[in-house]
């Protein structure tokens, strides 16, 4: 599989900071694969976003060292605008990914659209489609502030999905949600996957991450502190000590373990975490 | 709060212009026209030398007002605005212009003078045009139409985003108070009944609003750049198809000639004027 994201050696300090927010990161996403992002608050998570979108260093101003490419195209040496044709960005407060130039969502959905000179008839199409991926048929004619902080974040999500890019980044999207809300997002951000969208999400649902994720990227001020599949993350019980949480499920799976009940891997879902409780009950 | 402040600090809430949506002749007008008429009608009144016309026009607006369905409110905003300047410039040029020969009247301290106050009535008059055609071009003119005419016409986007962010901006901020004042309303704090109530509850609300429109702002040029906002090499395109009927063809007409007779009879009354 080839790298869609490749990041080398990625060292970021804001102006005026001491600290380094990015220290020395180095690790690539493949195609179609779906990285979770996890870490404490402020151990870099929205930084490394920004740096794939390029809005670092173009946006925010600071030291850079290192580099980000995007499908062959070097964050640091491209306008914003290019790069938004290949990969989109969520942020974590939806209500900052609206243009607020426009009273209707199909106008909302389409405003990237029309910057980017895309023919009426074709734009229509694709907020027809879009819409129906993140179910607001019926919200069409709705005011984007009308909505609930659901809706808005779908409509957010389609609004970044509509320039069909190849890679899409979730800044901790979910955080503003009701679990129903939450997942129903989460389920969009699955099926869009599947149909190829390479994902790269911060999240702090460990239970979600673990569920979905291909591989877990672990910051902890500013450094990758682990990068492996969801299970060999969270099995680790030092994980704590960078302030992440883990699973119930991996809890669950390791205090059978203490318990010399179970033997195996722990479970990473519901489903898992059932199949072992009717082994058990059954024995 | 009473529930009636409260919806109303909801809806305020909720806009994001000040465009009303009422299906109306006005508003289904093309923006261009309606740009047309402001420009047409505002600098014909103020290059005409007599004050009638111009109130002429603001008596057209009224009926203008009422085609759109938008007469109570229109009324009053031009009252609001009309009283306080008329008072004002009526207090500075009737008294103190030092045009004024024909004495009215004889206060003691200062003498009002018929220059001064055909000037007040003059000056009024020509900015209710303005600001009474503005007023009903931005509560008629859906933003988005607004901005796909004014691009369609050769405006620049940048120049377009601009319109629509200051069109914007002012309901926004309303957004943002009531957004404020709904939270103040919850940890018990009255910020309606009388002035100094209302007052005292608005004065510490002007600091967030203003600082959290800076922290907009750069949030806004963030999301803008992400979605293509000023790609270079590109011509934006809309979702909003317009089409310019005959009827309106024919009232761009009128309107440049209306400009046109001003302008020439303004010419032809001051080289009248100047001879005799």
């Amino acid at each position: 599989m080839p790298a869609v994201i490749q990041v080398e050696n990625l060292s970021f300090r804001y102006a005026e900071a001491k600290k380094y927010a990015l220290k020395d990161l180095n690790f690539s996403v493949e195609q179609n694969e779906f990285l979770c992002i996890i870490g404490a608050n402020g151990s870099g998570k929205s930084t490394l976003c920004n740096a794939l979108m390029g809005l670092i260093p173009s946006y925010f101003s600071g030291k850079m060292k290192g580099k980000v490419t995007i499908m062959g195209e070097t964050t640091s040496e491209t306008t914003i605008g290019n790069l938004s044709k290949k990969i989109g960005l969520v942020f974590q407060n939806p209500f900052n990914q609206l243009s607020y130039t426009t009273s209707t969502v199909e106008e909302e959905l389409a405003y990237g659209l029309c910057n980017m000179g895309v023919p009426r008839d074709e734009m229509a199409r694709r907020v027809k489609e879009i819409a129906k991926i993140i179910r607001v048929e019926k919200l069409l004619k709705k005011n984007p502030l009308e909505l609930s902080g659901g809706q808005v974040q779908r409509v957010a999500i389609g609004s970044a999905l509509i320039m069909k890019p190849s890679v899409l980044v979730l800044d901790e999207c979910t955080t503003q949600l009701d679990p129903l809300g939450s997942e129903e997002v989460f389920d969009i951000v699955k099926d869009l996957n599947k149909d190829g969208v390479t994902v790269v999400m911060a999240d702090h649902d460990m239970e979600r991450v673990a569920r979905c994720a291909d591989r877990v990227l672990v910051m902890s001020d500013g450094e990758i502190i682990a990068l492996d599949t969801p299970r060999a993350v969270f099995e680790n019980e030092e994980l704590s000590k960078h302030g992440v949480d883990m699973p119930d499920y991996i809890r669950f799976g390791i205090a059978l373990r203490e318990e010399k009940l179970y033997e195996g891997l722990s479970p990473l879902t519901e489903t898992e975490a059932i199949i072992i409780g009717k082994e058990l009950v059954s024995l | 709060m009473s529930e009636k402040s409260k919806q109303a600090a909801k809806s305020k809430s909720k806009k994001t212009s000040s465009y009303v949506p009422i299906d109306s002749p006005i508003d289904r007008l093309h923006p261009m026209i309606k740009i047309y008429a402001i420009f047409c009608l505002g600098i014909g009144c103020a290059v005409f030398p007599f004050l009638w016309l111009a109130y002429s026009v603001v008596v057209f607006l009224f009926f203008v007002a009422w085609k759109a369905k938008m007469l109570t409110k229109f009324a009053g905003f031009i009252t609001a605005f009309a009283i306080p300047i008329t008072v004002m410039l009526l207090f500075i040029q009737g008294l103190y212009s030092p045009k004024n020969v024909t004495i009215l009247a004889d206060f003691g301290f200062a003498k009002l003078g018929l220059e001064g106050v055909l000037y007040t009535f003059k000056t009024v008059g020509t900015l209710l045009v303005f600001l009474g055609s503005f007023y009903l071009m931005t509560t008629t003119t859906y933003p988005g139409k607004l901005v796909t005419a004014m691009q369609d016409a050769g405006l620049n986007p940048k120049a377009g985003y601009l319109v629509l962010a200051s069109l914007n901006v002012v309901p926004q901020i309303q957004r943002r108070i009531a957004v404020i004042q709904e939270a103040q309303t919850a940890r018990g704090v009255e910020v309606t009944g009388k002035l100094k109530t209302r007052f005292t509850a608005f004065l510490p609300i002007i600091g967030p609003t203003v600082m959290s429109s800076l922290i907009d702002v750069q949030e806004r040029g963030m999301t803008l750049e992400i979605r293509g906002f000023g790609a270079k090499g590109v011509k934006p395109s809309s979702l909003t198809e317009l089409n310019v009927s005959p009827a309106e063809k024919a009232i761009k007409r009128v309107l440049v000639t209306f400009l046109i007779l001003c302008i020439a009879f303004a010419f032809s009354w001051a080289i009248f004027t100047r001879v005799r």
